[in-house]
């Protein structure tokens, strides 16, 4: 029994497509934990991500079908996606509610309203073609798996380094960085700390959005309720495991990414391991990072907490 | 005869019920350092807010260079050539120095520039600093040198510093006003140097305004004041000798007056009884961030006497006391109450062993403000039942007897002059003072072995610290070990018998009463080690 498992580890390791769905699923994932990661240094924990997420698929669905092109889906996806982190931002960064209560309202709502459209609309869909990067898709291994994908997946990549950039290189990020680790401090040095955080949100939701677009477009192909199905919590568990650096947000992506496909490929390979069981997987190990690494990532100081001038 | 740089005229700010600027008038003048005098609470912190654009006036003028201005928000403030250096650190510390430098600019982010800026600011004003270090790797020291060097880069004609000296050294505050003078005599610029501590404002300005109440109370040019007139005026009625002493910060006043010294000699002689009831040995403990927070502390302190904790802030006086709260859990050392050995972070065991302690931070764990007078005063918890019996009796206690806690109540209030409008009037409701009065009565009233009380007249006005002080004494002369911890160097001098020097999470000096030898302490304090130990 125990000898089975590791013969279909072994044949899980050395087949393709188990990374080539290990990345495409890490994919949809750093999408969302980009922007993400961006929303938690600015000090928001944004769990509205999973509705951006869902809005931006069925957006992108639509969109897909009304025009018949990836590209305009896509776009409309990442403006569901900004819709529903601007209703997040205006709520919990002008009115001050509770963004936790307020994200939580906006998942649920997002999924009835999709899950009503959906049954109602039916829009029709396909994925998008996908587009190998001549020379480098010969890389054995690993070579369709990063460049012989849907071409949406490779919008991420000129993403990452925009976030880093945008995060480490330029004023707005040094503000964004400064809200969220003290804002007392960003008010008196003129910084409109509840704008930022918006700004932040805003970025957030655009690239959740977009992920749920690739998420559709380039992956599953058709639109269904469960299509996001959790992935924005992860992708918030991967910014929390890579100790809030986007280098290690990315390698949370990959990490549960990978577990994720392993739960899908065991089973084609023969292997009669529970799936349902694998599929917690990339939440255990979060809990083991977290005991493990918990004392030594420093957090954002005023992570999660609201700011109104003159209290503090 | 050109305008004043500033002219504040008939300012007046109300929060809720409470007035904190009345009727306010205000004259900067360039090339001046104007020392705004008075006690917590005294609405200094609210003029300045005004003229920084962080709290709006409900009635006043502000001129600016003769013009009329609004200020609304500390960006036009900045515009208008106003900077301040604030009394909490508006710092970043993940950030590095040039970065907290430049946070709030408008202009693209250049880090060279922003570098060589830093260099320019620190070499014009003797202000050296290396712009790449990060702000949680400085001292206090360095930390109040960036905030200055922060508001300098905006070449301000007006400078706002609010009690810049609380997180310094005496050697790091002498340095701060060497450096405001070279600003006012150089460059013309006028400061606001705002304090409640009297040598200060008389060794540093040239022109005085006193504020008690949120009105000004009196002016005067520096050379024509002296330090018990200001006292007197800051006040505003007389005060025991002592009590004026701490605010005077006349470290003096006890050796010149008997009545004082009589006391503390009587405890000395107290203090020869060989059994402490807390000692501490080698205490280590890191926080979680893995900061080290006590570094193998030592200390002991004997029934009847009363041992001052002298130190800077941060150097890990929230440390001990949270320790003594059981708060905190050792990695190694030991901690022993009398002849037991409470297990230290095991929630309640000190309080089990006789510990009581009077928390720094009134509202954050002191009390509940949101709950009545009454409950606050019978919020502690008595000792864990060990018998079957012991375990009925306190369910009957907890379930039956609402009239005995309130009687228990009532007789603290009268007992400890707790001036409320009734025995369930919420916390909230009551001054300061009387606050702090509801936490010492709880903490007394269950008998305890050790009192820790950390910055126990933190925020109070002098008639509260004179009762607290007083109640501490007595404390002491009932032969309970009072354990003192305060970054107020007055007050440590004003009532402990022993004075230990908490350095960097351990105590690297010790002095009694009798040898007292305050430029030691003063070293001592910015961590000079001694030959001898």
């Amino acid at each position: 029994m125990v000898g089975d498992f590791f013969v279909a580890v072994g044949d899980v390791l050395s087949s393709e497509t188990t990374y080539s769905s290990g990345w495409r699923l890490a994919v949809a994932l750093a999408f969302v934990a980009v922007g993400e990661w961006i929303a938690e240094r600015a000090g928001t924990i944004n769990i509205s991500v999973e509705g951006s997420m869902l809005a931006g698929a069925f957006a992108s669905a639509m969109g897909y079908d009304a025009s018949g092109s990836v590209a305009v889906g896509l776009l409309i996806g990442a403006a569901a996606g900004l819709l529903v982190g601007a209703v997040q931002a205006h709520f919990s960064h002008n009115l001050t509610a509770n963004q936790f209560v307020v994200g939580l309202t906006l998942n649920i709502l997002v999924l009835g309203l999709a899950s009503f459209l959906n049954s109602s609309l039916k829009p029709e869909t396909a994925t998008a073609h996908v587009f190998e990067v001549p020379g480098l898709v010969e890389i054995p291994l690993l070579g369709p798996a990063l460049f012989g994908q849907p071409w949406p997946l490779y919008l991420l990549y000129p993403l990452i380094p925009l976030a880093w950039w945008l995060v480490y290189r330029t004023r707005w990020g040094l503000e964004v960085r400064a809200v969220g680790e003290n804002p007392q401090a960003a008010d008196v040095s003129s910084i409109d700390v509840n704008a930022r955080r918006r700004q932040a949100i805003y970025v957030a939701g655009v690239t959740s959005g977009l992920g749920g677009g690739y998420l559709l477009l380039g992956q599953v192909g058709w639109f269904e309720d469960a299509i996001v199905g959790g992935q924005g919590f992860i992708a918030i568990a991967a910014v929390i495991f890579g100790g809030w650096t986007l280098r290690g947000a990315m390698l949370g992506c990959l990490l549960f990414g990978s577990a994720n496909s392993f739960r899908l490929s065991l089973p084609a390979v023969g292997h009669p391991l529970n799936s349902e069981l694998l599929s917690s997987l990339p939440f255990v190990l979060t809990i083991c990072v977290m005991a493990l690494f918990a004392h030594r990532t420093r957090e954002p100081q005023s992570l999660a907490r609201p700011f109104i001038r003159g209290l503090r | 005869m050109t305008s004043p740089a500033a002219e504040l005229t008939g300012i007046t700010k109300r929060f809720g019920a409470v007035v904190a600027c009345d009727n306010v008038d205000l004259e900067l003048r360039r090339g001046e350092i104007h020392g705004i005098l008075g006690e917590n609470g005294a609405g200094k912190s609210t003029l300045m807010k005004v003229l920084i654009g962080l709290v709006l006036p409900d009635a006043g003028v502000i001129r600016i260079d003769g013009e009329p201005r609004r200020i609304s928000d500390p960006a036009e403030a900045a515009e208008l050539g106003i900077g301040m250096v604030h009394q909490h650190f508006s710092l970043v510390e993940p950030l590095t120095v040039w970065e907290n430098v430049i946070l709030g600019e408008r202009v693209r982010l250049d880090a060279t520039a922003a570098k060589r800026r830093v260099g320019e600011i620190s070499e014009r004003y003797g202000l050296a600093i290396d712009p790449d270090e990060r702000v949680s790797d400085l001292s206090a020291g360095l930390r109040q040198r960036l905030e200055i060097i922060k508001c300098l880069r905006r070449d301000p004609a007006i400078v706002i510093l609010d009690e810049p000296t609380s997180v310094l050294t005496p050697g790091e505050s002498e340095q701060l006003f060497e450096v405001l003078r070279r600003v006012v005599e150089r460059e013309n610029k006028a400061v606001a140097l705002v304090s409640h501590k009297l040598d200060e404002v008389l060794a540093a300005t040239d022109r005085i305004t006193i504020m008690r109440a949120g009105a000004v109370v009196d002016r005067r040019g520096t050379g024509d004041a002296d330090a018990p007139g200001l006292a007197r005026a800051m006040v505003g009625r007389p005060v025991s000798l002592r009590s004026e002493g701490a605010a005077l910060g006349h470290i003096e006043t006890f050796e010149d007056d008997p009545a004082v010294t009589e006391p503390a000699v009587e405890a000395a002689v107290e203090a020869t009884e060989p059994q402490p009831v807390l000692s501490i040995r080698g205490a280590v403990a890191r926080g979680r961030d893995g900061r080290t927070l006590l570094d193998g502390l030592s200390l002991e302190v004997r029934p009847g006497e009363i041992v001052g904790v002298a130190g800077v802030e941060g150097n890990g006086q929230a440390a001990l006391s949270d320790l003594l709260s059981s708060l905190l859990r050792l990695e190694s050392g030991t901690v022993r109450v009398r002849d037991t050995e409470p297990p230290p972070g095991r929630p309640g065991a000190m309080a089990a062993a006789g510990v009581a302690v009077v928390p720094a931070d009134r509202h954050e764990s002191g009390c509940v403000l949101d709950m009545t007078v009454e409950e606050n005063l019978t919020l502690v918890s008595p000792p864990r039942a060990r018998t079957g019996r012991a375990l009925l009796d306190r369910a009957a206690r907890a379930l039956l007897d609402r009239a005995g806690r309130q009687a228990h109540a009532e007789r603290l209030i009268e007992q400890f002059g707790i001036q409320t409008p009734a025995a369930d009037a919420p916390m909230w409701s009551l001054s300061g003072g009387n606050q702090q009065r509801v936490v010492l009565a709880r903490e007394l009233s269950g008998d305890p072995v050790v009192l820790v009380a950390a910055q126990p007249t933190r925020g109070l006005d002098v008639g509260a610290i004179e009762y607290v002080s007083e109640r501490l004494r007595e404390a002491a002369a009932s032969g309970v070990g009072v354990l003192l911890i305060s970054t107020e160097l007055e007050e440590v001098l004003d009532l402990a018998d022993r004075i230990v020097v908490i350095f960097r999470g351990r105590i690297i000096g010790e002095m009694d009463r009798v040898n007292l030898d305050v430029e030691r302490l003063g070293l001592l304090m910015s961590g000079a080690q001694e030959e001898a130990s």
